[in-house]
């Protein structure tokens, strides 16, 4: 995947920790481990209808994608917020959460690739 | 009595807490830094330690749910130590939020984001830069009362003295 076609952008967190490969490899492994985990429990709380927590989770997981650059997962994870938050639109909620997963699932991927770089 | 250079950051995601860590470490190597996931947490440790910062994240439930939220948090620790400067962090951009959170005690508020690292940055240096003024003012306040106390005694004792005739009743006039 060419640069430009990547979802991910390291050159705010590399700003950050000062460039710094021990702590750039510190967040990327934080995010990759953490972040699987709270998309599957927005996707629980969206099964169960608990929109409160769906928006609460939503709103956890949202900057951490703005640190590595995701700015169009940070901006679908906002409207997922928006919609959960204001109980409107709820019947998008699942398409919304099915496009974050593929979105997650690349970013992840293209984190774990740039890991090495750094280990 | 809060500690000096002692920063609590009190946030249910691991990254921001970590995040925020690490950058004030880097750049404000003065301050020990102790990282809370609860604000419970950080009560129970206020009251052994209060610290002279908290970094504290208004929504403090996203995964624990019955967990104290940010407001909560702020409420108890300004009673356990009212010195404390707690700073609210949160990803909500919203006025309400800062309004509540300042409404409450908070010394400032943080959006989360890219920005949000140097501003906690900035934000410490004005807390400094407050205490500091507060603590210039108080010298001042107390060099003004016993300026005012010994003008008092002065004035006792002139009446004193020129009543009992050691002094004429206008000194000095003719």
């Amino acid at each position: 995947m060419s640069e430009s076609n990547k979802l991910t952008d390291l050159s705010y967190l590399r700003s950050l920790t000062g460039n710094a490969n021990d702590k750039m490899a510190k967040y990327i492994r934080m995010f990759t481990s953490g972040a699987p985990l709270s998309l599957q429990q927005i996707e629980m709380y969206s099964l169960n209808k608990d929109w409160d927590s769906v928006k609460q989770s939503a709103h956890a997981l949202k900057p951490q994608l703005g640190y590595f650059g995701a700015k169009g997962t940070e901006e679908l994870l906002r409207e997922i917020e928006r919609m959960s938050g204001d109980k409107v639109d709820l019947d998008k909620i699942p398409e919304a959460l099915k496009n974050l997963k593929v979105q997650l699932d690349i970013i992840v991927a293209e984190l774990e690739l740039s890991l090495k770089e750094f280990e | 009595m809060i500690n000096k250079n002692l920063i609590y950051i009190v946030d249910d995601v691991q990254m921001q807490r970590e995040l925020l860590a690490d950058h004030i470490k880097a750049n404000m190597s003065v301050f020990e830094i102790h990282c809370f996931t609860t604000g419970e947490e950080c009560i129970a440790a206020s009251k052994v330690r209060p610290a002279e910062i908290v970094f504290l994240d208004y929504n403090l439930n996203s995964q624990i749910k019955d967990a104290m939220d940010g407001v909560e948090v702020l409420q108890e620790l300004k009673i356990i130590s009212p010195e404390t400067e707690v700073v609210m962090i949160s990803g909500q951009d919203k006025i309400e939020v800062a309004v509540n959170s300042i409404k409450h005690g908070a010394f400032d508020y943080i959006v989360k984001g890219e920005g949000a690292f140097v501003r906690a940055e900035k934000v410490v240096f004005n807390i400094y830069r407050f205490h500091k003024l507060t603590a210039t003012a108080n010298k001042y306040k107390s060099l003004m009362v016993l300026f005012g106390i010994g003008m008092i005694l002065m004035i006792v004792l002139v009446i004193y003295l020129q009543k009992y005739g050691y002094i004429r009743s206008s000194p000095g006039w003719y």
